[in-house]
């Protein structure tokens, strides 16, 4: 069953005056459950603009876009940020319980198995400014699993870390994914990262059209050292330099 | 590419953290120490100076150290100390709770709303500058002889402080913050509890510790002129006897009781509510 789906969206920006800006024309697609899309394309494609309407924080122009859940209930939204985005006052325990709607003995017992799960569980009573930033990251993936989403949304939640430090979240990403086996989306301008974590790649080029919509049917858990990861990745970005090529100059869009 | 990083947790750094702070901490401890010695030198410069005065001046104008020291001990014994004491300082709370009724919605809006700092940008401003012996005999106009004068000062010189302050901290609410708490569905309530609240207390220490000494100037000063009871109508009576010695007693007490109330009880307070600060843990 289709969580996410997107039909024929369209968003412009000023839309009916003169300087109207198209940023998404006409994107269609739709995310199984328990599938891990990425959302890749250079910056000005439209990624952050459809992962705003997917969140409700915008409205889009046309078309339509909804996110179920099953037993229908709303659908309940995971975020993962940029940056970790805790409250330093609160303990890490404390964060995850304050985006849980209850405060009982189940949900507590969830948060420090998802805490467990990032390789956090020792640290519950600490704060946030007496961890690192990696392990900040890491306590914003938790909670963002600890909420059980129908639909989880990452916004390149890896780009302000150092290399080997995003190298091992990758990992335990991975992990902790193939563990709950939630639907994410994730959105990231690196292709390198987006074929080691999904099943499914979304490219945008600018202008917001679907450039292409590639499969990655590796086995898992895959490791960044595995050979035909690592052809895939080569293979995905030469067509990615290819859609460059081929793209007219337009003219940047938010 | 044979690359075994996967395995391997995030790498530790040299120094981790619990050993950093350890070191921190055994740094604080030191300088704490070297502190506290030149604070104590302060002391015995001060008191031999004043002794050289007392020594000096003509008969019956400075009285010493001792003198005053064996008073203070007289009014401490005569239990005068506790209740004027008690007046004062219940004085003093009043009318900072007032000043925080007041001043805390007041900065709140400031702080959220360009409208209304406009509106009370010039207000607020003023009446920070405003000396405070003008709030004294403003309150004592109003009250004449009576406990509310001395509330009413405090109140009105405190106002400004918490006002600016309050204003100041909901202005550095991180915004990312709130938006992480609406992206997770929380409530405005929620969100005013677990990120407006514990961003502005901070400030609202800060502005306790500006307002409070001025506060406490201000609660005495206008007991002198209209108190029925507490420290500066106790100052009075003393001077009404010609006791010099009596004025100067319970001056010093009410130094020293502003000193145990700012160090003891402000400062082991905000230490205890800010602990999450990394410079909180090290200090304490």
């Amino acid at each position: 069953m289709a969580v996410l789906t997107v039909n024929d969206l369209c968003k412009t920006f000023g839309a009916g005056t003169a300087r109207a800006n198209r940023v998404l024309d006409h994107i269609t697609f739709d995310v199984r459950g328990q599938t891990f899309v990425s959302i890749v394309g250079p910056s000005g494609c439209g990624k952050s603009t459809l992962l705003n309407i997917i969140s409700g924080v915008e409205t889009h122009t046309s078309g339509e876009i909804s996110v179920t859940s099953d037993a229908g209930k709303p659908a309940r939204l995971g975020y993962v940020f940029q940056d970790p985005r805790l409250l330093p006052w609160r303990s890490v325990r404390r964060n995850m319980l304050y985006v849980q709607d209850a405060d009982d003995e189940v949900t507590r017992r969830r948060v420090d198995t998802y805490l467990d799960m990032v390789g956090l569980g020792k640290h519950g009573d600490f704060f946030p400014g007496q961890l690192s930033g990696g392990m900040q990251q890491r306590v914003g993936i938790a909670r963002a699993f600890a909420v059980e989403p129908d639909l989880l949304i990452m916004d390149e939640p890896f780009s302000h870390l150092d290399a080997i430090t995003a190298r091992g979240l990758r990992a335990q990403l991975q992990d902790i994914w193939a563990q709950s086996k939630k639907t994410v989306v994730f959105v990231t301008h690196d292709v390198v990262e987006a074929v080691e974590l999904s099943d499914r790649i979304i490219v945008l080029q600018p202008g917001g059209r679907i450039f292409e919509d590639i499969t990655i049917d590796l086995p898992r858990p895959r490791r960044q050292s595995d050979p035909a990861v690592a052809t895939l990745q080569a293979e995905v970005l030469a067509r990615l330099e290819n859609m460059k090529a081929m793209t007219p100059q337009v003219a940047a869009a938010g | 590419m044979s690359n075994p990083v996967i395995e391997a947790p995030p790498t530790a750094p040299a120094v981790t953290w619990q050993e950093g702070e350890v070191l921190a901490r055994r740094a604080a401890a030191r300088n704490k120490r070297k502190r506290l010695a030149l604070l104590v030198a302060g002391w015995v410069v001060l008191l031999l100076i004043w002794q050289v005065a007392a020594y000096y001046l003509p008969f019956g104008t400075l009285p010493n150290p001792l003198e005053v020291g064996a008073e203070m001990w007289e009014i401490i014994a005569s239990g005068a100390l506790v209740s004027d004491f008690m007046a004062s300082v219940l004085k003093t709370f009043a009318g900072f709770g007032v000043a925080v009724l007041v001043g805390a919605p007041v900065g709140y809006l400031m702080g959220r709303h360009n409208y209304w700092k406009a509106f009370f940008h010039d207000g607020v401003t003023v009446a920070g500058t405003i000396p405070a012996l003008t709030y004294a005999v403003l309150s004592l106009i109003i009250f004449g002889l009576s406990n509310l004068g001395p509330v009413l000062a405090v109140a009105l010189v405190s106002t400004p402080y918490v006002a600016i302050n309050v204003a100041e901290g909901i202005r550095g609410v991180d915004q990312q913050l709130v938006k992480m708490s609406q992206a997770f569905g929380r409530s405005q309530q929620q969100i005013r509890r677990e990120v407006y609240l514990p961003t502005i207390v901070p400030y609202m220490f800060a502005a306790v510790r500006m307002s409070f000494a001025v506060a406490w100037k201000v609660e005495a000063l206008t007991e002198v002129f209209g108190g029925t009871n507490g420290v500066g109508f106790q100052i009075r009576n003393e001077y009404q006897l010609f006791n010099i010695t009596g004025v100067i007693a319970w001056m010093a007490l009410f130094i020293v009781f502003m000193l145990i109330i700012e160090r003891l009880v402000l400062r082991k307070l905000e230490a205890k509510v800010l602990a999450w600060r990394p410079e909180e843990r090290v200090r304490t």
